[in-house]
């Protein structure tokens, strides 16, 4: 705890709103049940309500309370973001090391394969995924994931290039040290911080692209994601012709935009932490 | 023998994307039939078994799979994507009548958002620290961060449903003949400004960032010092001397980054229900057109990755110095 406070000097103004807004959306998810006096799933008032003393963000189209929609938004796109996170950064993380450390044929084989699946737009390809696997919470975690680990594994990997190369890795190797131990002794705390600060990063991305996924129509129809919100209302005839959309469309567009940007600068400032270079190179990079 | 090596890298990709594109859409679950039969998920089985069977035979679908995968592939050479199982239309056509206008999308945001965010990194870089270069920074971290289908919906919301500066939707006014070509090409770009704006947004932050970053580094250097020295004009220093350092990184950047392009392009067309292909794959998903959604996800795929192994090439037309080898 003491150290937490300490590194939280470092957070730039808009990093420390990032975590306020975070902490926020973690709240909201963990108390969703205290937090809402109607049901997220089943009608409780009339349709399309406006936001009124009982619904404070008004109702939508088949009349669900929307405040408690959004609540239990949170749970699924906190939920989406850091499994995706985890399990890709820690695929990721295990390729990463693999292939710097062992080099040769293995590493060009992975590099390989995370060059190629840089270029390919991942959307389209992760729109027939979806279509393939069904509309799910666990596919879209899935799909998700699969697509997520290159990040983490060539950064990872780059890394332990450099770090394979330093001296005290040479003599510890020379001193007999095997494969195992290098990396869980040497390598694995070096890139630990970056592992971490990738994981954020992907668990934006990962909420960005479930939105992305949903408002398509391809996210998990019994879950009410903040996409899913979206989606609906945007295929709701007419409903830029009337005022609907100023808390149907507004109050999860502004939920989504929140998180993200909240877990945007949250990362910048991590970014920095970890590492002071990274973010002039990931900005000059040629 | 390097360059060779990148060739067959792209080969495999193409064969890999292929084969995704070929077994993936056969495992979805659900089955066109029953959406040929029915409204949109209603499930009428207006055809008997006798049918079904008939129609499976006519579309090839109860053939063993390899032998299916041999025909597609054979198909695919001779230019031929197949038949639309719910538009009953070929999927060539569909996808040459869509693809213009994603392609159009794309365009308009490489170009719009490259040239302002090329103009504003330099006027960032030229004031640094200075008021204008803090305000600028801001708010571009602030909006590249934000996806382009959020930032398009943030866009409907204030300039065509509140302000109705612009349609809410399509790419062209329907119903209205008789009209000059200059009226439907103002048309056409009056409906494409939200869009491209959308996705040139999120853009527009990586492009300027590396503009600025490049042309901080080269302010200080000694032979901008000379130009001016010289009594070159400020405008002449900092496009022949200055910006063409930044002409590598920049086309690096923008087919770097095409992929993501084009997935934001996908869901921009979504919100602004502008007819192209993104449009048209989420409505093929939907009713389960597998040779729809293989075709659009094949064309998209194969152009992307096409345009990256023209910018190799065009790497080594801007730099002599990338010899066959490094890359």
């Amino acid at each position: 705890m003491n150290r937490f406070t300490k590194n939280l000097h470092y957070f730039s103004p808009t990093g420390k709103a990032g975590l306020i807004i975070l902490s926020l959306f973690f709240l909201m998810a963990v108390f969703s049940a205290r937090l809402t006096t109607h049901p997220h799933d089943v009608s409780s008032g009339k349709a399309l309500m406006p936001p009124c003393f009982d619904h404070v963000l008004g109702t939508d189209d088949i009349g669900v309370d929307l405040w408690s929609q959004l609540v239990y938004g949170a749970r699924i796109s906190l939920l989406v973001g850091f499994l995706t996170a985890g399990i890709s950064g820690c695929f990721g993380a295990l390729v990463g090391m693999f292939a710097g450390y062992t080099g040769g044929w293995m590493d060009r084989f992975f590099m390989r394969i995370i060059d190629g699946m840089m270029v390919l737009p991942d959307l389209p390809v992760m729109i027939v995924l979806a279509a393939f696997f069904g509309p799910g919470l666990a596919q879209v975690i899935l799909v998700l994931s699969l697509f997520s680990w290159v990040f983490t594994a060539r950064i990872v990997r780059s890394r332990v290039l450099v770090i394979k190369q330093k001296e005290y890795v040479i003599y510890a190797r020379i001193s007999g040290a095997g494969p195992v131990y290098l990396m869980r002794k040497h390598l694995f705390p070096e890139v630990l911080p970056l592992v971490w600060v990738s994981m954020i990063r992907l668990a934006g991305k990962a909420i960005v692209a479930e939105a992305g996924l949903s408002f398509l129509g391809l996210g998990d129809p019994t879950s009410r994601s903040w996409g899913l919100i979206i989606y609906h209302a945007t295929r709701f005839p007419g409903i830029y012709y009337t005022r609907f959309w100023t808390w149907w469309l507004l109050y999860p567009f502004l939920a989504l935009s929140g998180m993200v940007l909240a877990l945007a600068f949250v990362c910048r400032d991590l970014e920095t932490l970890a590492d002071p270079r990274m973010n002039q190179k990931i900005s000059g990079g040629v | 023998m390097k360059k060779l090596g990148r060739l067959t890298e792209y080969v495999i990709t193409v064969l890999i994307i292929l084969s995704i594109n070929f077994f993936l859409p056969r495992m979805m679950p659900g089955d066109p039939f029953l959406f040929l039969s029915g409204d949109q998920g209603e499930q009428i089985s207006a055809y008997s078994d006798e049918q079904i069977r008939q129609y499976k035979a006519c579309y090839g679908l109860d053939q063993p799979i390899f032998r299916s995968y041999l025909s597609y592939l054979a198909d695919l050479f001779r230019g031929r994507l197949g038949q639309s199982l719910y538009f009953n239309e070929s999927v060539g056509h569909i996808v040459l009548r869509r693809l213009p206008w994603t392609v159009f999308l794309v365009c308009g945001a490489i170009l719009f958002s490259t040239v302002l965010g090329t103009a504003l990194g330099s006027l960032s870089a030229f004031y640094r620290n200075r008021l204008l270069d803090n305000v600028l920074y801001g708010f571009m971290m602030f909006f590249s961060e934000i996806p382009a289908f959020l930032i398009g919906l943030f866009f409907l919301f204030v300039f065509a449903a509140s302000l109705g500066l612009f349609p809410l939707s399509g790419a062209l006014t329907s119903f209205s003949p008789d009209r000059s070509v200059v009226q439907v090409l103002k048309d056409i770009i009056h409906h494409a400004v939200l869009p491209v704006a959308a996705l040139s947004l999120t853009r527009l932050g990586g492009m300027y960032l590396l503009v600025r970053n490049i042309m901080i580094s080269i302010i200080p250097k000694a032979y901008m010092r000379t130009a001016r020295a010289k009594g070159l004009s400020r405008y002449r220093i900092f496009i022949r001397h200055g910006l063409r350092n930044a002409l590598l990184p920049l086309t690096t950047r923008i087919f770097m980054s095409l992929g993501t392009l084009v997935g934001g392009a996908v869901l921009v067309e979504n919100v602004f229900a502008y007819p192209g292909l993104g449009l048209m794959i989420s409505q093929a998903v939907m009713v389960h057109d597998y040779p729809l959604i293989q075709g659009i996800f094949l064309v998209i795929t194969l152009l992307v990755l096409s345009a990256n192994l023209m910018s190799e090439v065009l790497y080594r037309v801007l730099d002599p110095r990338v010899k066959d080898g490094e890359g």
